[in-house]
């Protein structure tokens, strides 16, 4: 389903941290939202996710607004890995799998085989389906996020909202993590939206790339294209290098050294 | 692989479907057993001659009317009373530990007993006659301290956790009213009525019972209801939200039923101390952290109370109150609660 954005605002009190934003997320594409720390764009992913009610604008899944609809009705249609999700004490990974099928259920529909079929299919998409009956709180990190993955595919959404997804994880994890998403984007026509931090993994797995400062975007469109020296300039205030990788040409960014200039950040506090 | 989720047992008939949580089901049923042979074991104990074997036989039809009578009428009402009050805390503090995911936020720790206990006092207020005080004005009290928590910490919060910090502070305050009120009656009925307000179960009999009863008919289906909504609250606000479970909107329900559920459970046996803590808390150490255990607990409360209210009676002729045997054995277990939670896998509970 296609997700689309329109003159979103959003505000925290009077500050307004989200200002004029419009783009359109297309099913089995990964858009990837990158900038500076305070630059809003986790506050527009909070937005897409009926999380933060915005001053302005609208956010459709298939036309249908998300902010008219019932939370339980858009639970069937968006999904979202916070940053840092909260695990249940004591929680094995089947029961966290098994708890994204909540807005399925019903009082008497509590495990249906649909559900069952689900969460099997998420199990075994994430491959984490050896560890059903391991405790999350004891896995590792990579494998402690393929299993939060697991519950949002079990949870069986057309739009699926991703915040940092890979913010914790070493460079392996990321690569695993990241691969991932692109096979969920891929395989069910899934419209992938995630906050990312690192541009040259958003660049190398994104369909597109949304660019956002002070609470605007300043460049969309395919990594190849938008990703150049001036645009990292002009987000972060660093002077960088945009080189093809030797592999498979996707870009990859390489600051120099003493190019900061602390200056850019307008709005720095809070994330 | 089997059946998922691993621990439950899917009940399907056409379209429809119930998890049977496979454990909680054990132990549930396990505490029932227990339950009935504490409560007959209470039966057993008092002042008199119907004690012992001849009260169990008088209970079950034997001996003569007269046994029959004093079990009946004095004993079993007691008995279902202080059942009924320890499931009723149970179940409250089950519903508040987990709306702020904390487990010392309980209702006798954020000033709803206390509100309960003020309501009761009222009604005893300018009496004469060494009387309890009506149990409705136990819900009445609890729910008045409730809204003013609510309303000082300006809303639920975003983890309950400013509610929680409030409810200390005010529970203070209202125990204080509760001292002052008993320090203006006349001394006779200010030692009949303290004796409730540390938590006493002695001549609560159906008159109170039952409409009490009446009252978790009600409530306890309400919980029950809620109980996959406040497995879903476990998870932090964000992932509940987006799975459409509205934090606030559910909290604020179950506080509502948590409130309903000490006050009555105060009007009853009044403020009973560490039952609402430690019976989520046991609970949740028997049937497995797997799901909030909503019917373990409070079958655990109950456990809990007929088993204190028994030991106050077994010993001598002047009765524990029972919240005195509560108390003295709650306050290891809260330190027990306490010490563990930091070491080894203690990251869940009390942040």
């Amino acid at each position: 389903m296609k997700l689309t954005v329109e003159g979103l605002r959003a505000a925290y009190g009077k500050r307004e941290v989200v200002s004029e934003v419009d783009f359109v997320a297309a099913p089995g594409t990964v858009t990837a939202i990158v900038g500076p720390n305070g630059c809003g764009k986790s506050t527009l992913l909070r937005c897409v996710a009926r999380l933060h009610k915005p001053s302005g604008g609208r956010v459709t899944v298939d036309g249908a607004d998300v902010w008219a609809r019932s939370p339980r009705r858009v639970a069937r249609d968006l999904a979202l890995l916070p940053q840092s999700p909260v695990a249940p004490e004591a929680i094995t990974v089947a029961g966290l799998v098994s708890h994204g099928r909540h807005p399925h259920q019903g009082l008497f529909r509590q495990w249906s085989r649909q559900d069952e079929a689900a969460a099997r299919e998420a199990l075994a998409a994430t491959g984490v389906a050896e560890l059903a009956g391991r405790r999350v709180d004891r896995l590792s990190g990579g494998q402690r996020q393929r299993c939060w993955l697991a519950m949002i595919l079990a949870q069986d959404t057309p739009v699926v909202l991703l915040d940092e997804p890979t913010s914790a994880l070493d460079l392996g994890h990321q690569v695993e993590v990241l691969s991932l998403i692109r096979k969920i984007a891929g395989k069910r026509n899934r419209t992938v939206l995630m906050v990312v931090h690192d541009l040259a993994a958003a660049a190398r797995y994104a369909d597109r790339l949304i660019a956002m400062r002070d609470g605007r975007v300043v460049a969309e469109g395919a990594p190849a294209e938008v990703l150049t020296s001036g645009l990292v300039k002009s987000l972060y205030g660093v002077e960088a290098d945009i080189l093809a990788a030797p592999g498979d040409g996707a870009p990859v960014v390489v600051a120099r050294a003493d190019s900061a200039s602390p200056t850019s950040s307008l709005c720095d506090k809070g994330a | 692989m089997s059946t998922l989720p691993p621990d439950s047992l899917a009940l399907r008939l056409g379209g429809r479907s119930v998890l049977l949580p496979k454990r909680a089901t054990v132990v549930a049923l396990s505490i029932v057993v227990l339950l009935a042979l504490a409560v007959v074991a209470s039966i057993a104990v008092g002042n008199g001659r119907t004690v012992g074997w001849r009260a169990v036989e008088a209970f079950f039809g034997g001996q003569n009317s007269f046994a029959r009578r004093t079990v009946f009428d004095f004993r079993l009402p007691r008995v279902i009373a202080g059942a009924v009050a320890g499931a009723a805390l149970g179940l409250a503090g089950c519903l508040t530990q987990t709306l702020a995911r904390n487990r010392l936020a309980t209702p006798d720790l954020v000033g709803v007993n206390d509100g309960a206990t003020v309501g009761v006092l009222i009604t005893v207020l300018g009496s004469t006659t060494a009387s309890i005080g009506a149990w409705w004005a136990g819900p009445l009290g609890a729910i008045a301290a409730a809204v003013l928590v609510v309303a000082i910490a300006g809303g639920m919060g975003t983890a309950g956790y400013r509610v929680l910090v409030v409810g200390l502070a005010l529970s203070v305050t209202i125990e204080a009213f509760t001292e002052l009120i008993l320090a203006r009656q006349q001394v006779d009925v200010a030692r009949g009525v303290w004796g409730w307000t540390i938590g006493n179960l002695n001549s609560r009999g159906y008159d109170v019972a039952l409409p009490v009863l009446a009252g978790l008919a009600v409530l306890v289906p309400l919980a029950l209801l809620a109980s996959r909504k406040l497995n879903m609250l476990r998870f932090g606000d964000d992932t509940a939200a987006t799975l459409g479970v509205v934090p606030g909107r559910w909290r604020l329900y179950a506080l509502a039923v948590a409130v309903g559920l000490a006050g009555l459970a105060v009007g009853i046996g009044g403020p009973v101390a560490f039952v609402a803590m430690a019976a989520p808390i046991v609970a949740s150490r028997l049937a497995g952290a797997a799901r909030v255990p909503v019917v373990t607990a409070a079958l655990t409360g109950a456990l809990l109370v007929v088993c204190a209210d028994t030991l106050g009676r077994a010993f001598g002729p002047v009765e524990v109150p029972v919240g005195v045997l509560a108390s003295l054995l709650g306050g290891p277990f809260l330190l027990w609660v306490l010490l563990s939670e930091r070491s080894a896998d203690g990251n869940g509970g009390a942040r």
